[in-house]
């Protein structure tokens, strides 16, 4: 079987696109999460769209699962993409990687998967446009990845709808059957569309269904993402950082809604001290004379008016900020704003959060603001680990991501105590209403034994239409095999 | 048909005697509705404004009740048509023997969460409603086109959604959060962070893992085709002045309004379509605008008269404006007014355009500030002939709208010279940003006279024609593709979407109960692939 299956792939792909050394194989069967490992059978490496309909109609015809990756294998992290069952293959998209097309007009760029933010942000910007980037991606993060799994973009105000950046996406259902979502669906080719003057922009349809809502959080449940046009904007001209301090994280809210509220600021954003320093690289030690939380925000203009912008946001913040009772500062103690840019418009090396200690365990979800301040006093009373915390605004305001970032040394940590508190903590706040929205690994199981049976069976339902046989990603999410 | 009295006797068990009725009378009200005559002339039938009449109607005030009904439903095998403010045919039931399902009693507002950005509403709150009261903590709702007296519900989870104020509130679909919805199964589906068992909240409308938005509507809604929602969660925004309250003085026709601090109408005058498409690029660029739309100069005059006498004075006596673009800067203090006036006034520069009212040529009436506040524009347009609909309706790109308006001009011009629809010189078209100009919408508003035979005739025919244009020259899917007959002629034109759209309804709706007129019925069982 496997034989059989390898020699078909290598037709299809080439054999230098077919990989089943044990070495390779051992380290696709686990990631930097808890998720018990399981060995694929082979990892593969499509170069086009057609490829990878091939791929998943042969693994139609031989109930073969198919687990779509788009990340470089140290740098994966949450266990949706570790193999849950034996008959596993990988397919790594990272060998699609051209930027497919960039326009400004538009503000829209489309990319493939393995399109990554380290080279993206660049060619945006030499373009005179921005991404929305979540906060201080990884250089090889695939571009495509964190839009259809909805990392959170660190500019609120640009979030219209939760499922911002992503637009339109040409897609492999798990039938094997080719689409394209949004207004790309048609009528006619994407280059007959150009030629009418569309940019694949209107996310959502055909008509009266937008499959781009149900690929984007499925973790590849439903199909393969080939391509996907991503939503920009202008590159800003002029901007100005400015940051609070507080012992309380609280004292911020007011201030950071009124921020949003009133679509002032592009970056804000709250850290506690721990998740600076990771951010920054450096030692908590080094930032003892700040206070333990930190809010981060930024102000641009472009154009020729640029800097009246900047001016006018900030003296009407003058004339109200007594009321919020906090101190705005230009700069954060004595780190250079640079350091600051370089956290909200560049990308690190290796992940941030696993520099810091060399092992780290991320706990994020949706919430509303208020609810955050439970959601630490329960955290930090959990954990002797170091706690990173860190709330992003989204959807202009609507809920925030809260995150917690569990650091260790891996060698002088006992990985078992490290999975028992993750799991535990997870649970606690899933029981007060903690909307983990993405998940992954471990955290499947647990939040739909906490959603409803409805929600359950509509999902089961949609599956059942796009990927009747059960191959993409078999056992994620709440498609469990019976 | 009429409904066994067994089954309305259950029905009524469910929600009250009072609030269920097979009564000729009744019913007979239910069969009428705006442009019902040119879906008669669709189906070739006589051009009146009444379509099917139901077999009963019911007035649920509760999810449970409508869950009640809906189970009720799959075990008499009845089909069911929802409707809240139910303007439009898509509201009507689409064939004979259907219960219609009035949610007029569903008026709640349920929630307003100003720390967080949303409202929650039942199907017959109104945008006018809702606004005022959202007035109270200076925030804002999207409302569509259509009006202030429709239901934001109804927009949001089910129709469609530009609407004038869409350059800095966005679309309707693009705008929901947390969502109550009763499949034609009977289930209540939950979506997002309402979906948990305990603890759930509105705040957000995803997840987990897929989100079911993605099976609830597309670009437009299903029309009631796949459910009845009950309850949704709506993203709000700032209220774009700082008032209190919208005062008008004197009566109607003679309304009149104190203009609020920090609001200025713009009208840009672009000498051809390739400069309305340039002006609206980079006026949204630094996204300044609360309204960016294009309508024509006909549609200028129309909005900005309340009564036939005013517009005919505004036709004959105002200056002429080229593809005018309208633009409203609004601003909640001083510093901010200057700043998006100052921006403006350098692109308008750039663009080398006038802005007739700067020049003093063209004063829109105070009226019209507040109805640009309450969104109720829209309703001007049934001046000219009482009858007025669009074709075409699709959404990209400001290049996208420019082509269909350039390719559209000689085929209206065409049934205008047949004098069969009205004289709008064939720019009677009506384009808006959404989202500073991430997106903008096309559609071309219209006239038809409902007395008239041919007019009607002509109208569908003029219709049909742009479905067509729209087809062969890669325009975008209009917004009047749906029902089975349009999903079969464009589906296999763009990747086979109606494939995959009746699956979803043969999944969600097994039992096939809800009217799908305006959505697509299910496979039939030779089809069946899974």
């Amino acid at each position: 079987m496997n034989n059989q299956i390898k020699k078909k792939l290598i037709e299809i792909c080439g054999i230098e696109n077919v990989n089943d050394g044990q070495e390779v194989l051992e380290k696709y069967s686990k990631d930097q999460s808890l998720v018990d490992p399981i060995k694929p059978l082979l990892v593969v490496f499509p170069e086009n769209t057609d490829q990878v309909q091939d791929i998943i109609k042969l693994a139609n015809q031989n109930n073969i699962s198919i687990i779509p990756i788009s990340s470089p294998n140290k740098y994966r992290f949450h266990g949706d993409t570790v193999p849950k069952s034996d008959n596993t293959i990988i397919m790594n998209l990272s060998k699609m990687n051209k930027i497919l097309r960039i326009d400004k007009k538009n503000r829209v760029i489309m990319v493939e998967p393995g399109v990554t933010f380290g080279e993206l942000i660049d060619v945006a910007g030499k373009n005179g446009l921005r991404l929305l980037n979540p906060l201080f991606p990884r250089k090889s993060k695939s571009v495509l990845s964190s839009a259809l799994e909805r990392e959170p973009p660190i500019v609120p105000r640009f979030q219209w709808d939760s499922s911002d950046p992503l637009l339109c996406t040409e897609v492999i259902f798990g039938t094997g059957d080719y689409f394209r979502t949004g207004i790309a669906a048609g009528p006619g080719t994407i280059e007959e569309q150009i030629e009418s003057g569309q940019a694949q922009k209107n996310p959502m349809g055909p008509t009266q269904f937008s499959p781009y809502r149900l690929i984007q959080g499925a973790q590849g449940c439903f199909g393969v993402v080939t391509w996907a046009t991503i939503k920009c904007e202008y590159l800003y001209d002029t901007e100005k950082l400015m940051f609070s301090q507080s012992d309380n994280f609280e004292d911020f809210f007011d201030f950071m809604r009124y921020l949003i509220k009133y679509r002032t600021a592009d970056e804000v954003f709250i850290v506690n001290k721990v998740n600076l320093a990771a951010l920054l690289g450096t030692d908590i030690s080094n930032l003892s004379n700040l206070k333990d939380w930190i809010l981060i925000t930024n102000f641009t203009g472009m154009g020729q008016f640029g800097e009246d912008r900047i001016s006018y946001i900030l003296a009407d913040i003058n004339d109200v900020i007594n009321d919020y009772n906090i101190k705005l500062t230009e700069t954060l103690g004595n780190i250079d704003n640079s350091k600051i840019f370089e956290i909200i418009h560049e990308t690190c090396e290796e992940s941030w959060r696993l520099k810091y200690k060399g092992g780290f365990q991320d706990i994020f979800y949706l919430t509303t603001l208020d609810n955050t301040v439970l959601h630490y006093n329960l955290v930090s009373k959990m954990t002797d680990l170091e706690l990173g915390v860190y709330i992003q605004p989204i959807n202009q305001g609507c809920g925030v991501h809260c995150e917690f970032d569990l650091y260790y040394n891996p060698a002088d940590t006992n990985e078992g105590s490290i999975k028992k508190s993750f799991l535990e903590i997870s649970k606690k706040l899933m029981d007060i209403g903690a909307f983990f929205n993405r998940p992954y690994g471990l955290w499947a199981d647990e939040m739909y034994a906490r959603v409803s049976n409805e929600t359950i069976s509509a999902l089961r339902r949609v599956k059942e239409i796009f990927d009747p046989n059960n191959i993409m990603n078999r056992g994620a999410l709440c498609f469990k095999e019976e | 048909m009429k409904i066994d009295k067994k089954i309305l006797n259950e029905i009524q068990d469910i929600v009250g005697k009072e609030n269920a009725t097979d009564n000729e009378v009744i019913l007979e009200s239910y069969t009428y509705n705006w442009c019902v005559e040119f879906i008669n002339v669709m189906e070739g039938k006589d051009p009146i404004p009444f379509w099917h009449k139901p077999i009963a109607v019911v007035l649920p005030s509760t999810t449970e009740e409508v869950q009640k009904f809906v189970k009720l439903c799959n075990k008499y095998h009845l089909k069911f048509k929802a409707q809240s403010t139910g303007l439009g045919p898509w509201n009507q039931p689409s064939e004979d023997d259907v219960i219609v399902v009035d949610l007029r009693r569903m008026n709640k507002i349920v929630k307003i969460d100003p720390k967080n950005m949303y409202c929650v509403v039942e199907p017959y709150v109104t945008g006018a409603q809702l606004q005022a009261e959202l007035l109270k903590y200076g925030l804002n709702c999207h409302m569509p086109g259509a009006g202030p007296q429709v239901s934001p519900l109804a927009s949001s989870t089910s129709m469609c959604g530009p609407g004038f104020t869409s350059s800095s509130t966005g679309f309707s679909g693009r705008n929901v959060l947390g969502t109550e919805w009763v499949l034609p199964t009977g289930e209540i589906l939950r979506l997002g962070s309402l979906s948990l068992k305990e603890n759930s909240d509105w705040f957000h409308g995803d997840g987990p893992g897929p989100s079911l938005r993605g099976i609830m509507r597309g670009f437009i809604g299903t029309k009631s085709g796949l459910g009845i929602f009950t309850r949704v969660a709506i993203k709000l925004f700032p209220f774009p002045c700082n008032i209190k309250q919208l005062e008008i003085k004197n009566i109607i026709p003679n309304y009149d309004f104190d203009i609020p601090n920090y609001m200025q109408f713009h009208l840009i005058s672009c000498k051809n379509y390739e400069t309305l498409e340039l002006a609206f690029d980079r006026i949204e660029k630094e996204g300044i605008t609360f309204m960016c739309f294009h309508t024509s100069t006909y549609g200028l005059h129309t909005i900005f008269s309340n009564t036939q006498e005013e517009l005919m004075n505004r036709a004959v006596a105002s200056p002429r404006i080229k593809n005018p673009l309208v633009v409203l800067i609004t601003a909640n203090t001083k510093r901010e007014f200057e700043y998006k006036e100052k921006v403006l006034k350098t692109a308008i520069e750039e663009l080398k355009v006038k802005d007739v009212v700067a020049t003093g040529k063209y004063i829109p009436p105070n009226i019209a500030y507040a109805e640009a506040l309450r969104s109720a524009l829209g309703m001007h347009g049934f001046l000219a002939t009482g009858a007025f609909q669009s074709t075409h309706g699709s959404m990209d790109t400001s290049r996208l709208c420019r082509v269909l308006m350039e390719r559209n001009l000689p085929l209206k011009k065409e049934y205008i010279d047949k004098g069969l629809i009205g004289n709008d010189e064939g720019k009677g078209n009506w384009s808006t940003s959404y989202e500073h100009g991430h997106f903008y919408h096309i559609e071309t508003p219209t006239m038809y006279d409902q007395t008239k035979v041919e007019s009607v005739e002509g109208f569908v025919e003029y219709l049909d024609r742009c479905n067509k244009l729209d087809l062969v020259e890669h325009l975008g899917i209009p917004f009047f593709i749906e029902g089975d007959k349009m999903h079969d002629w464009y589906g296999p034109q763009c990747s086979n979407y109606h494939i995959w759209l009746r699956k979803i309804k043969t999944k969600f709706d097994p039992n096939f109960v809800a009217d799908s007129g305006f959505y697509i019925s299910p496979e039939k069982e030779e089809n069946k692939t899974t």
